[in-house]
């Protein structure tokens, strides 16, 4: 299987991670990674705050009751605000939470990639976490990827659901007569 | 006697922390993830307690509170859960019973 692909299918979020420390080579090639996300018109509006220090994630894990995993590690995603604005974006605008999304997506493939584990934790007070992180006025956190070593045990993923394919996930646009299959699936449907 | 302190003011803290932004969080949050982050509080607390606490709360917090796992919501197999709550409610009830009103007992009301 192509490696990009199975890189794809063998990512997991890890929720349980060792003591072990990250590397910082390591959290620079995340960081890297999530440079090359895609970016609405290559934009760059989004920022990046790192640590590894200890007492440091202590503090961010008590206010982000998201995160169940203790991190040797962590990147809080941030906008940057007053850039998003100077650019015509309003505050609301999707495009800056999609591309939340994508530099998320990036660098968790990134951590696996490299052999860690990682997570994406939402669940905080933005609030708190700008106090911790010391953000910048103007920029708001919007989400954390926890990075470490995965530990042996995991919690079992949230909310147990059928397994779903693509197809499960899919409609297909087409044009012109609809074949006998797609009949079918019309008449399954009707 | 005064019962044992089994948690300081940085595991209290910790604590009082977890609460007050979940209880923000939650504002924003799926409605089935109230019930796990008051469990996860449950479940540090539970933590920080155990080495300190007596043997009676020691075997209570060994328990079932202990197994259930951090993401579990009621999303799937409510019965299940809602019945694993039970359990717990009701273990934790009657080690409260035996700790603070032992020798509780129903009598047959007299005629």
């Amino acid at each position: 299987m192509n490696p990009v692909l199975r890189a794809i299918r063998t990512r997991r979020v890890v929720r349980t991670m060792s003591d072990q420390p990250v590397a910082r080579e390591q959290i620079e090639a995340v960081l890297d990674a999530g440079r090359y996300a895609p970016s609405a018109g290559n934009r760059h509006l989004h920022r990046f705050v790192a640590t590894s220090d200890p007492a440091i994630l202590r503090v961010l894990r008590m206010v982000s009751p998201g995160m169940i995993q203790r991190p040797a590690a962590a990147v809080t995603i941030c906008i940057d605000q007053p850039l998003a604005v100077e650019y015509g974006f309003a505050r609301t605008s999707p495009g800056l939470y999609v591309d939340v999304g994508t530099i998320a997506a990036t660098m968790l493939l990134a951590a696996h990639g490299i052999g860690l584990g990682a997570g994406p934790v939402s669940s905080f007070s933005r609030a708190a976490v700008g106090v911790v992180l010391r953000l910048p006025e103007g920029w708001s956190p919007e989400l954390v990827v926890c990075l470490g070593h995965p530990a042996t045990e995991q919690p079992p993923p949230m909310g147990r659901r059928p397994s779903l394919s693509w197809r499960d996930l899919t409609r297909w646009v087409v044009r012109g007569p609809a074949d006998e299959e797609q009949r079918a699936d019309h008449d399954r449907e009707a | 006697m005064a019962p044992p302190l089994v948690l300081d003011e940085d595991q209290a803290l910790e604590l009082l922390a977890y609460l007050v932004t979940a209880a923000r969080t939650q504002v924003d949050e799926a409605a089935e993830y109230g019930p796990m982050r008051l469990l996860t509080a449950a479940g540090r607390l539970a933590a920080m307690i155990r080495p300190r606490a007596s043997e009676g709360l020691q075997d209570v917090l060994a328990g079932p509170l202990g197994s259930v796992p951090p993401t579990a919501v009621p999303r799937t197999g409510r019965e299940a859960y809602v019945a694993r709550l039970d359990g717990i409610c009701r273990e934790l009830a009657e080690h409260l019973s035996i700790r603070f009103a032992p020798g509780c007992r129903t009598t047959v009301t007299p005629g």
